[in-house]
């Protein structure tokens, strides 16, 4: 499971990594299904993070109406 | 002032309070002629249509378009008594006039700046595929800048966007552009991105993005570039400049952030994918363990027969040793020793007969 600190990016890519493991010549049947909860769990949480992110827009107080 | 009796250089001052007072900013529109540049800082021209001429003076930093003689343009200025009794336009911008002046300006500096390889592909770099800070430069009442914000926010979150607030058009919008390019480019801590939006306009509306100033500051910026101005078929030098170039502010947005609903997709495909896949390989797995089974049982079949035949031989071989068979093929069984004399007994396959022994020869 990832760490609620890590990044979208760093989630994604370890979501990426527990995928190839199916398809890599490191499958183990036995360790299919733990795998396999894992990512479920971690696309679950990619999800709502994606879905309650806003962005944080912030107008600047500088002013470029002339030289400061 | 009739009666006032003025020093020359008092003359000059009060005429150019009177002039300054008076047209304080004029706006002229005429043909260049005798255009020159002098020790690389000022630049002298004339400004005439069919009747009058005006001498005008401005600093090369002033001039932000390329200008050549016989090109139509607007000035605007304060008109000027000089020490030497000279009356010119002190100019502070000037910009082409009509479509073939704007054209012809626009492919001058093209040619001068992609000469100087500003437009060089080589020099693109390319945006990070999810940024995480990015600025943009634009004004915040912009029709473009909110379509932008509006589908970033739809496409992504989680983005920190610092927004410097500028005029996109008129006289001063390059300056002020220009100026959050560097406020922006000298932060302690830099954006991975700085956008520059505006909506479509007219051509002069949108000439700003054409100045030469802007176009350096583009391409110098540390931060990677993304321009979206105008519509589609709108082409700025800013655009060229630019690292990657948008179609318009929208498509600034689809280009600066990925959408977060194919993002979903794509996940929920990837681990949906998972779940057959592990069924696969248990189908795959039970298979083989059937093969195994199957030849398993082959082979035990094998075996089998292989016992049945030997022992049916054994027992046709047995058979043969049965004496009874021997019996039956006509032989006779005899039981006793051969001495002259005595009884013994032979058996055949009906009959057991005693018998007295009366010779014994050798064979």
């Amino acid at each position: 499971m990832s760490d609620k600190s890590n990044t979208l990016q760093e989630k994604m890519d370890e979501l990426t990594q527990l995928v190839a493991w199916f398809d890599g010549e490191d499958f183990a049947l036995e360790e299919a299904i733990d795998r396999f909860k894992a990512a479920e769990a971690l696309a679950v949480e990619i999800e709502k993070d994606l879905s309650s992110f806003k962005n944080d827009i912030n107008v600047l107080k500088q002013k470029f109406d002339s030289e400061s | 002032m009739e009666n006032v009796l003025l020093s020359v250089s008092d003359f000059v001052a009060l005429t150019n309070q009177t002039l300054e007072y008076a047209y304080p900013n004029v706006g002229i529109e005429g043909e260049v002629s005798e255009f020159k540049v002098s020790q690389g800082k000022w630049v002298y021209f004339k400004l005439k249509d069919d009747e009058s001429v005006v001498d005008c003076f401005m600093t090369l930093w002033q001039l932000r378009v390329p200008i050549e003689d016989g090109m139509k343009v607007i000035v605007q200025g304060t008109p000027k008594l000089t020490k030497w009794g000279r009356f010119s336009l002190t100019v502070r911008t000037i910009k082409p006039s009509g479509e073939g002046a704007i054209k012809k300006s626009f492919e001058m500096l093209r040619e001068k700046l992609d000469k100087e390889g500003l437009f060089n592909p080589e020099r693109k770099r390319t945006l990070p595929r999810i940024p995480q800070s990015i600025a943009v430069i634009s004004s915040t009442e912009a029709a473009g800048y909110k379509d932008f914000i509006k589908i970033v926010n739809d496409r992504w979150g989680g983005l920190a966007i610092s927004v410097a607030h500028v005029q996109v058009q008129g006289e001063s919008a390059p300056d002020q552009m220009i100026r959050a390019f560097k406020y922006i480019n000298e932060q302690e801590v830099l954006p991975e991105v700085i956008v520059l939006i505006r909506g479509g306009g007219s051509a002069d509306d949108l000439s700003a993005f054409n100045d030469e100033q802007l176009v350096r500051a583009i391409a110098a910026s540390r931060v990677p570039t993304l321009v979206g101005v105008g519509h589609e078929q709108d082409e700025s030098l800013a655009d060229m400049a630019a690292d990657v170039r948008a179609a318009t502010p929208s498509n600034a947005a689809q280009l600066l952030v990925p959408d977060r609903q194919d993002i979903i997709r794509s996940v929920r495909a990837q681990t949906n994918s998972l779940l057959p896949l592990i069924g696969r390989v248990i189908e795959q797995a039970a298979g083989q363990v059937d093969d195994i089974l199957g030849r398993a049982l082959v082979r035990i079949d094998d075996r089998i027969g292989l016992l049945q035949d030997r022992l049916r031989n054994q027992r046709s071989v047995l058979s043969q040793l049965n004496p009874e068979t021997v019996l039956a093929r006509g032989y006779a069984l005899i039981r006793g020793a051969p001495t002259i004399g005595k009884l013994i007994e032979i058996e055949t396959t009906n009959t057991i007969v005693e018998v007295e022994v009366k010779d014994v020869r050798q064979k």
